[in-house]
């Protein structure tokens, strides 16, 4: 257990998606872990809770939520993060991860994970928040540098020094996503190596990988098609600085067969070594 | 009353952290000379000073939810004090790469739970009609689950001359995901109904499967949808009342069309009557027919209702 909170290394994991449900339940692969949308599990509680019970049963779950919102400025949602703690203890997921950004304000939620301003502001802000959640779900919050496709003008230090800062001044943990690492780096013209050399590596719990697409001007996250070889790369990088981080393949457009989407996630082995 | 089963994946929505692809980049922005005075919800008022965090997002927000058909509500040189501009982009560029997203992304919600209404109108108009949709009905929640309950009203109050059969669809449609998202429960077959003592059959009461919704329709939507389902989507049908109980057994949505008779006795049922007072309703529902006929179509009644896995519990 190489990171500071002790989480486990879980191997290599895969995305849950619906797609895949009848194959896992019927074959039952032997795969490391899966992450589950914790959205797709709230507010049911019919036949998606039924599946993600079963699939529980037999594999280790990470639940990775896209609505905590912790950059906005509304208001926490307590009824939510109360869902969330529910849904974590019902099927035992190992922790908690959202993403560092905001999903909506003034009451409304786009369901996207909009930029942050990296200001000294924003940074008091989403420390109280992140030290609140942690406390309501008694436990600690593993938020993810998200890909971004804006900068706010009055930007006053880069992503890695706010995702650093904050981690440290909220005692968090990170889930370091090196396809949006890659994918920011092209849209915001930074070099990926400065952003990770800039992270406190003991507090990584996760890392994920994606596919996206390239416009020439600009690259969109759509976790669609395999994971090009420079995320590849840059994940060894990550990966030599926090041996024993568990690794996850993110694939949510054009999904294939869950033996070719499991066959990219095991592709991380060839760039982790012998680590996870 | 053929009971048919829903395609499988129906209503499972994937919401993930992916951006969903939009690649006509800044096709709709139409800037203007300034930040413009058109409703933006919670937009404050532009400044020229130090825009604050709660500033940012909700100027953000605003631009963003802006409808694409739209112009932007403010131009290039205000954009550039909210949004740097890339090496590649400008600042209008980049917010709408995030427009975009927030306005496919919610279309995809909707057309995951509307596949038959998106078939009905076909795909540009319903893309246009979830426009309207989600300019009055924004999502206020955490989960998208529920992010499409308003759609059959919403049908019914748009000036399109199919409005009555397309909110009738939404309606089906909307039961079916209802269905998915209700408890899971143990349904009752006649091996429980044995157990019941003879003397106790009168004073019965049945509890409905948790996920049963019987919808009272002015169009055969069902038979539509079923279609649709078989690859042969037919005309849009003439009116004609049909009443149709979508539930679920196990992971299984159902789709089963009711005769008169046993919507009654299902209806009461529901609403806590006895067996006996159920049946009674039936009878006086049935008064224009012999006393062999409507021994027969109660019997049936009941024993479909009870092998199509509409209760879930009885209690004595």
């Amino acid at each position: 257990m190489a990171n500071k909170f002790g989480l486990p290394n879980l191997g290599v994991g895969l995305g849950l998606r619906t797609k895949h449900y009848s194959t896992i339940l019927e074959q039952k692969p032997a795969v490391d872990w899966f992450e589950i949308l914790s959205e797709n599990y709230l507010r049911t509680q019919g036949r998606p809770l039924d599946f993600l019970e079963q699939i529980a049963d037999g594999y280790p779950v990470v639940m990775h939520g896209v609505s905590l919102s912790i950059g906005s400025t509304d208001p926490l949602d307590r009824q939510y993060l109360s869902e969330l703690r529910s849904l974590r203890d019902r099927v035992n997921a190992r922790w908690v991860s959202d993403h560092l950004c905001w999903t909506g304000v003034a009451g409304k939620n786009t369901h996207d994970l909009l930029p942050m301003p990296y200001t000294e502001e924003a940074l008091a802000h989403v420390v109280d928040r992140v030290r609140a959640v942690q406390d309501l779900l008694g436990a600690p919050l593993a938020l993810e540098n998200p890909s971004s496709y804006a900068q706010f003008a009055n930007d006053s230090m880069p992503e890695w020094e706010f995702l650093a800062r904050l981690a440290e001044h909220a005692d968090c943990a990170l889930l370091l996503d090196v396809n949006n690492v890659f994918v920011s780096s092209r849209n915001h013209g930074f070099d990926p190596l400065t952003y990770l050399s800039a992270l406190p590596f003991e507090r990584v719990v996760q890392c994920h990988v994606a596919g996206h697409t390239d416009h020439g001007t600009h690259i969109i996250d759509s976790h669609i098609g395999p994971v090009v070889d420079s995320v590849w790369q840059l994940l060894a990088v990550a990966h030599q600085r926090c041996q024993g981080v568990p690794v996850l393949l993110e694939w949510d457009a054009e999904i294939p067969s869950f033996e070719e989407t499991h066959a990219e996630a095991l592709r991380a082995r060839e760039f982790i070594g012998a680590a996870a | 009353m053929n009971r048919e089963a829903t395609a499988d994946a129906v209503g499972l929505h994937e919401r993930a952290s992916a951006t969903p692809e939009r690649t006509e980049l800044g096709r709709k922005i139409a800037p203007l000379g300034g930040p413009r005075g058109v409703s933006l919800g919670n937009a404050p008022a532009w400044t020229e000073g130090e825009l604050g965090l709660r500033a940012q997002q909700e100027w953000f927000a605003a631009i963003i939810s802006t409808p694409e058909d739209h112009p932007a509500p403010i131009d290039e040189r205000s954009a550039s004090r909210l949004i740097a501009p890339s090496a590649t982009l400008s600042s209008l560029e980049r917010i709408d790469i995030y427009r975009g997203g927030y306005h496919a992304r919610l279309i995809e919600c909707l057309a995951d739970d509307y596949p038959v209404l998106q078939h009905a109108l076909g795909e540009d108009e319903f893309e246009a009609l979830c426009r309207r949709y989600i300019a009055e009905h924004p999502s206020r929640a955490p989960s998208l689950n529920y992010f499409g309950q308003f759609m059959a009203d919403f049908c019914r109050s748009q000036p399109h001359s199919q409005s009555g059969f397309l909110a009738d669809l939404a309606k089906l449609e909307w039961a079916i995901v209802l269905s998915i998202h209700a408890p899971t429960a143990v349904t009752i077959g006649f091996e429980d109904l044995n157990q019941v003592p003879n003397e106790r059959w009168p004073g019965a009461r049945f509890q409905v499967n948790p996920s049963l919704k019987i919808l009272h329709l002015a169009y055969p939507v069902n038979a539509y949808l079923q279609a649709f389902r078989q690859g042969s989507p037919g005309v849009v049908p003439a009116a004609r009342h049909a009443s149709v109980a979508v539930y679920r057994t196990g992971r299984s949505v159902w789709r089963l069309e009711l005769e008169p008779a046993m919507v009654t006795l299902v209806e009461s049922l529901a609403s806590g009557a006895t067996l006996e007072e159920g049946l009674a309703q039936v009878q006086a529902a049935l008064s224009g027919e012999t006393e062999q006929e409507m021994a027969k179509k109660i019997s049936h009644c009941f024993q479909h209702s009870v092998s199509s896995g509409l209760f879930s519990a009885i209690s004595l």
